[in-house]
């Protein structure tokens, strides 16, 4: 299948390159051309503009940052894409905007379907990616090829938008999980307990968790550096705090967890690990710290 | 002076109305024409768009709902920029987020326009008895012209500096109002849920150092169980929308003001926005009441 790729960052590289080891003709562009070399140097074709990407693809992915670059690309793709073509973007962004973009397509006949991924980096190049989609149902023969090639859970959640919601909802949960583990560490530690054994105990009994034994883990060992940028978990509570408020549904948690990442990123962790949240409780009691 | 207005709503048509009185000529433009009715017997000409206002006009002064709205009567389609002469004055007395303020106030600067943005407190009522409280920012010389025309809507006009400045104390007010209102909701369901009549409480507690006037004030309609507006609960909600916005784009931590701010989303996405703020009060008592 000729497939266009937009957006090679820490997901969007091994993506691609699944697609590409897989046997797919990928048509790619990048702002940077040195971005896109590796998947040039895999096979994949090289295009002038975004416009050119969509020309000759059947299927469009992104993977972008923010709402506001997916509505910049769709713009561009909506440009060349031919109708019955469908635009994948795997980025993170407000269920508002892709509906607005899914709009902007289906007045040109394309289709628009939202399917942010949940795992990181490293289910990025496992291909055990969850995604979490969006759209209408009938596509799903058509993007199980692709889906099957980069992740093991594939959910379709409902029409456009539901999968962006999916991933806000995934944001909270981990998130939350990993300000509760912070907790815990502290708590552990400002009573003169080992926090790894205090982990250790906990991942056999009801409160172990993925996030305890991962992020846990790095509070632990007090590895910081690794893992997901928490300034990207940061830009994602936005996004969700922002969708409670046009509904009117409260999330005291969320909003409790959202203003320890505005503590963490004011004291200059955003490219840390979010297991940094550990270190903005230790700011109230340096003295005790470890 | 020649006065533009526009925003002729709860707050604004009183406010346009007191600088009438003081002998100012206004000039009107409104979305709805009912808005206007109010002026058929003054000195108001009415106008077919911003832009027009703009032309016949020293200073207008924009009173509307949220920062997309401002941008649009000062910056959209036959807007105030379009029409107005360099040294115009624009006074945006509405509440929005300080960021947006300082980005229209530099895109009307680029064609001569000044920007005051002078948000106010004191709800409905205060803009009735020309008692509001004006937060300005701006330059002093701007500051200084339409000084005039703000006292004849307020009691207390204070320039806080500049561009943006007004908004962010009218974000301070909002943090203090809104968690005021819900720790005085707060207080009195659980003096309620202790047996104990919240009246009483009140009462004791206005003399101490809880004293506020949202005890004295909003507690009092609270008792009442007057829950009409007032100020109301969506946009009590929009005010805190803009406060939380601003601390994650500076990285700020604000924990009261982060769980207020969903409590007034509980109490609109539970169909009482339309209600005062004081709603906090039913909300609470719904929450901590077993389903029947």
């Amino acid at each position: 299948m000729n497939i266009g790729f937009i957006g090679f960052g820490t997901m969007g590289r091994p993506m691609a390159e699944h697609l590409l080891k897989a046997g797919h003709g990928l048509r790619v562009w990048s702002r940077r051309n040195a971005s896109a070399d590796f998947a040039v140097a895999l096979g994949a074709q090289r295009c002038d503009s975004v416009r050119d990407v969509a020309g000759g693809s059947e299927i469009v992915c992104t993977n972008v940052t923010g709402s506001a670059d997916v509505e910049g690309l769709a713009a561009q793709l909506a440009e060349g894409l031919a109708p019955g073509a469908i635009h994948v973007d795997f980025s993170t962004i407000a269920p508002s905007a892709a509906r607005r973009v899914a709009a902007l397509h289906a007045a040109r006949g394309v289709d628009f379907v939202d399917a942010p991924v949940s795992g990181g980096g490293v289910g990025a190049r496992g291909a055990t990616l969850a995604i979490m989609w969006g759209g209408k149902a009938a596509l799903a023969p058509r993007l199980a090829p692709i889906f099957s090639l980069l992740g093991k859970t594939v959910v379709h959640v409902g029409d456009s938008g539901a999968g962006q919601v999916a991933k806000a909802c995934n944001q909270m949960v981990m998130v939350a999980a990993i300000a509760a583990c912070a907790e815990a560490a502290r708590l552990a530690a400002a009573a003169g307990v080992d926090f790894t054994l205090v982990r250790q105990a906990m991942l056999g009994g009801s409160a172990g968790s993925r996030v305890l034994d991962v992020f846990g883990g790095r509070m632990a060992s007090r590895d910081f550096a690794a893992g997901v940028e928490a300034r990207l978990h940061h830009k994602d509570y936005a996004l969700l705090m922002d969708e409670a408020t046009r509904i009117g549904a409260p999330l005291p948690v969320s909003a409790s967890v959202w203003q320890q990442l505005n503590a963490l990123m004011a004291r200059g962790w955003g490219a840390q690990d979010t297991s940094s949240l550990l270190r903005v409780l230790e700011t109230a009691r340096p003295d005790r710290a470890r | 002076m020649k006065v533009g207005f526009i925003g002729l709503g709860l707050m604004g048509r009183p406010m346009a109305l007191h600088l009438e009185k003081a002998g100012h000529e206004l000039h009107l433009w409104a979305r709805r024409p009912e808005s206007l009715a109010p002026f058929a017997k003054v000195n108001a000409k009415i106008h077919a768009t911003p832009a027009d206002v703009a032309a016949h006009a020293e200073v207008v002064v924009v009173m509307v709902a949220d920062a997309p709205d401002v941008e649009n009567v000062c910056l959209g389609e036959n807007g105030l920029a379009s029409g107005g002469k360099a040294g115009l004055i624009v006074v945006d007395m509405s509440t929005i987020n300080p960021n947006a303020a300082r980005t229209i106030g530099q895109r009307l600067a680029a064609k001569g326009i000044e920007f005051v943005d002078a948000p106010v407190s004191g709800g409905e009522t205060g803009a009735i008895n020309a008692a509001l409280t004006v937060m300005v920012g701006g330059t002093p010389a701007a500051f200084e012209k339409v000084r005039p025309l703000l006292e004849k809507m307020g009691k207390s006009v204070t320039l806080i500096g500049d561009s943006g400045a007004g908004q962010v104390a009218k974000a301070c007010n909002q943090i203090l109002t809104g968690v005021g209102v819900l720790a005085v909701a707060e207080a009195f369901n659980f003096a309620a849920k202790s047996g104990v009549d919240a009246g009483k409480v009140r009462e004791a507690l206005l003399g101490g150092f809880a004293y506020s006037k949202i005890l004295e004030n909003h507690g009092q309609r609270m008792l009442d169980r007057n829950f009409k507006p007032g100020f109301k609960a969506w946009m009590h909600q929009k005010d805190l929308r803009i406060v939380m916005e601003e601390a994650h784009r500076m990285g700020l931590m604000l924990p009261s003001a982060a769980a207020t701010a969903q409590v007034f989303n509980a109490i609109v996405g539970s169909g009482m926005g339309e209600n005062d703020s004081i709603s906090a009060l039913m909300l609470l008592e719904k929450m901590s009441t077993a389903q029947e």
